[in-house]
């Protein structure tokens, strides 16, 4: 087993040493390369499953002193989740024409903040982090120099540094108050705190950076213009979406945690995820654009993570945790499609592109694999962790709310999956490509085993073990059967001849817009914290 | 009544940088004020465990007795690094947007962008 801080180093040193190796040659040896660190990863993932946390003092400082990186049982299944998705998205760029070293150098070290960030447990390394990853998404998102690319760069840019400062301003004020940075240790000093007036600044302070990382409701205008932006690589954008923005919510997971003994506001933040998840749907209906629709259906699945790890029920909170794993695999693939279908019709519009499935075989049983995994359909993995956080939320007006959730999803699939349908007229060119075929079938084979498998893979990657009950999973077929029907009822009676919810495309909020929310949300946070506590 | 020390001065440089976001749709002027939130940070970090009359951590420090906190200073001079490197990039950027859109207002290159779209 090598030591957790190679495992973050690793990726930036091969990413360097690759720039003086010939191009052809540097692209195979980095699937080797990914695969060994796969390896790696997975034999750290198994010490930590049979012994526990594993934790290291970077320079040899006693704990709670120097930077410590700790690979819990969460953290090491985040980490095996970005390495196994890393080497799907570096098999599938193998033939592309923009992945040259540049591209690789910027890509690896991605993945070595993406890990960094998982292991770390010092708020200020967080913020060193998170500001490194901005700049290096900010390139990466900009990287096929479309038209629009700098624009949708520079805000992405600026709005995430503005969230950072926030971010560093209640880490100095938790420095002053308490005297550590680190996680654990902040954990057990809040225990002795006996006055939670002085720490609602510092919390609102990183809470309102955070929500904005995750893209919580009125702070999530820059994820689509990022995450669908054209000049960005579809790999770029499967990473981001599907990865990226876990991060946002692993730290708000994190900050919670550690905040737990005098700050709750989980109520708080599921209403918020609630909210999060109807508005993602109602602005991903009204999108034209197959990369935006598929970005705003980020938002709105990150709202209906956010219910699952707030709502205080462990089946919902394990649920919500397995959500991001599947959500990471299939809107990876959701967004690679996306990007193959586009190269190959030349169009974004979602109205010009028809009969995929007769065009591209390979591509559309991929989609339609993943959209059955989204949507919540049965033996796919999204049915599993959406039938846990359902579990959780039986009784309450959430459960109610979820199935709404899930219908909206539903509506949204249905028109994206139109362009499925149809003739597709002339059989795909031939320059298509064998590997990225075979990346996005295996990922999204991969829904199908998460669903088939899920209370198993539960077990493996959160030592939790839940049975599926066949009666209320039966139950909840039947319910998907109905909102399919409802939605697909929906969709063609309603929606199709006429998009009533477009008016919601002419509402784009600009720079100062984005700030004047993301204060406005602060005070909120401080008012509300003032309120309750 | 609020002194005036490090802690709330910087607060209040905080906000004004806050308020330059909100309020400006000048874009350089939305660099400045990203600038001026970053000083904000900075004071506030230095002025964190100083008790009057403490020498900085540098150097020989054995024969002193009271010793400002090192941590935040050293953290503090990371931060200065980030901070040139975000306006510079933030700069860098600008440049090649103002040339693209040939503008400097926020409003006025959204509207040029959603054309291109």
């Amino acid at each position: 087993m090598i030591n957790l801080h190679w495992i973050i180093l690793l990726p930036i040193i091969f990413g360097t040493v690759a720039k003086l190796i010939p191009l052809k040659i540097a692209k195979k040896t980095m699937i080797f390369f990914q695969a060994a660190l796969l390896v790696a990863i997975t034999l750290i993932f198994v010490e930590v499953r049979r012994n526990g946390t594993i934790l290291e003092n970077i320079g040899g400082w006693p704990d709670t002193i120097g930077i410590t990186l700790r690979a819990d049982l969460l953290a090491s299944a985040m980490v095996l989740l970005t390495c196994l998705l890393f080497l799907a998205m570096i098999v599938f760029v193998q033939n592309k024409h923009y992945a040259d070293h540049l591209f690789f150098l910027l890509f690896l070290s991605f993945e070595s903040l993406i890990i960094a960030i998982f292991l770390s447990n010092d708020l200020f390394n967080i913020f060193v982090l998170i500001e490194a990853a901005t700049l290096i998404i900010t390139i990466l998102i900009m990287y096929k120099k479309a038209n629009v690319a700098i624009y949708d760069g520079m805000m992405y840019f600026l709005i995430n540094v503005v969230a950072m400062s926030f971010f560093l301003m209640g880490v100095g004020m938790i420095y002053k108050k308490i005297g550590v940075l680190d996680f654990y240790a902040l954990q057990t000093a809040l225990n002795q705190i006996n006055n939670p007036h002085s720490l609602i600044l510092p919390y609102a302070f990183m809470i309102t950076a955070i929500s904005l990382k995750a893209a919580l409701m009125p702070l999530f205008s820059w994820l689509p213009k990022a995450h669908g932006t054209p000049s960005a690589p579809s790999v770029v954008s499967a990473i981001l979406s599907g990865l990226y923005v876990k991060t946002g919510v692993y730290l708000f997971l994190r900050l919670q945690i550690t905040f737990s003994p005098i700050i709750d506001t989980s109520e708080l933040f599921m209403v918020l995820g609630f909210i999060t998840a109807i508005v993602g749907f109602l602005l991903a209906f009204a999108q034209k654009d197959i990369k935006l629709l598929l970005a705003y259906s980020t938002v709105s699945q990150i709202g209906l993570i956010m219910i699952g790890i707030n709502m205080g029920s462990p089946h919902a909170y394990w649920g919500g945790l397995y959500h991001i794993m599947n959500h990471a695999v299939f809107k990876s693939t959701l967004f690679l499609t996306a990007g193959m279908i586009i190269t190959e019709y030349n169009t974004r519009n979602l109205d010009e592109i028809k009969g995929v499935f007769h065009r591209m075989p390979a591509v559309g049983i991929a989609t339609i694999l993943s959209i059955l995994g989204i949507v919540g359909a049965p033996l796919f993995n999204g049915s599993i962790s959406k039938y846990l956080i359902s579990t959780g939320s039986a009784g309450t007006w959430i459960e109610y709310g979820l199935i709404f959730i899930n219908l909206g999803t539903i509506i949204i699939f249905v028109k994206y999956g139109q362009l499925l349908l149809g003739d597709g007229g002339k059989k795909e060119t031939a320059n298509s490509d064998i590997l990225e075929k075979a990346v996005v079938l295996s990922l999204s084979m991969l829904c199908f085993f998460g669903g088939i498998f899920g209370s198993e893979l539960i077990a493996i990657l959160f030592e939790v073990s839940f049975t599926v009950e066949l009666l209320s999973y039966g139950a909840k077929l039947l319910l998907f059967i109905g909102s399919l029907c409802l939605g697909l009822l929906i969709y063609y009676g309603l929606l199709k001849k006429k998009n009533v919810l477009a008016i919601f495309n002419s509402i784009e909020l600009g720079f100062n817009e984005v700030c004047l929310s993301i204060a406005l949300f602060f005070a909120f946070m401080v008012v509300y914290l003032k309120i309750t506590l | 009544m609020v002194t005036i020390n490090g802690e709330s001065i910087s607060i209040l440089l905080f906000f004004v940088g806050v308020y330059g976001l909100i309020a400006r749709q000048n874009i350089i002027k939305s660099i400045m004020s990203i600038s001026i939130m970053q000083v904000a940070i900075i004071l506030y970090f230095i002025t964190t465990n100083i008790a009057p009359g403490s020498v900085p951590p540098i150097g020989d420090v054995a024969q002193t007795l009271q010793v400002a906190d090192p941590l935040p200073q050293a953290l503090m001079i990371t931060d200065i690094v980030i901070g040139i490197g975000v306006t510079a990039a933030g700069l860098t950027m600008f440049i090649h947007l103002y040339h693209r859109y040939g503008s400097t207002n926020w409003q006025k290159v959204m509207k040029k962008r959603n054309r291109h779209d």
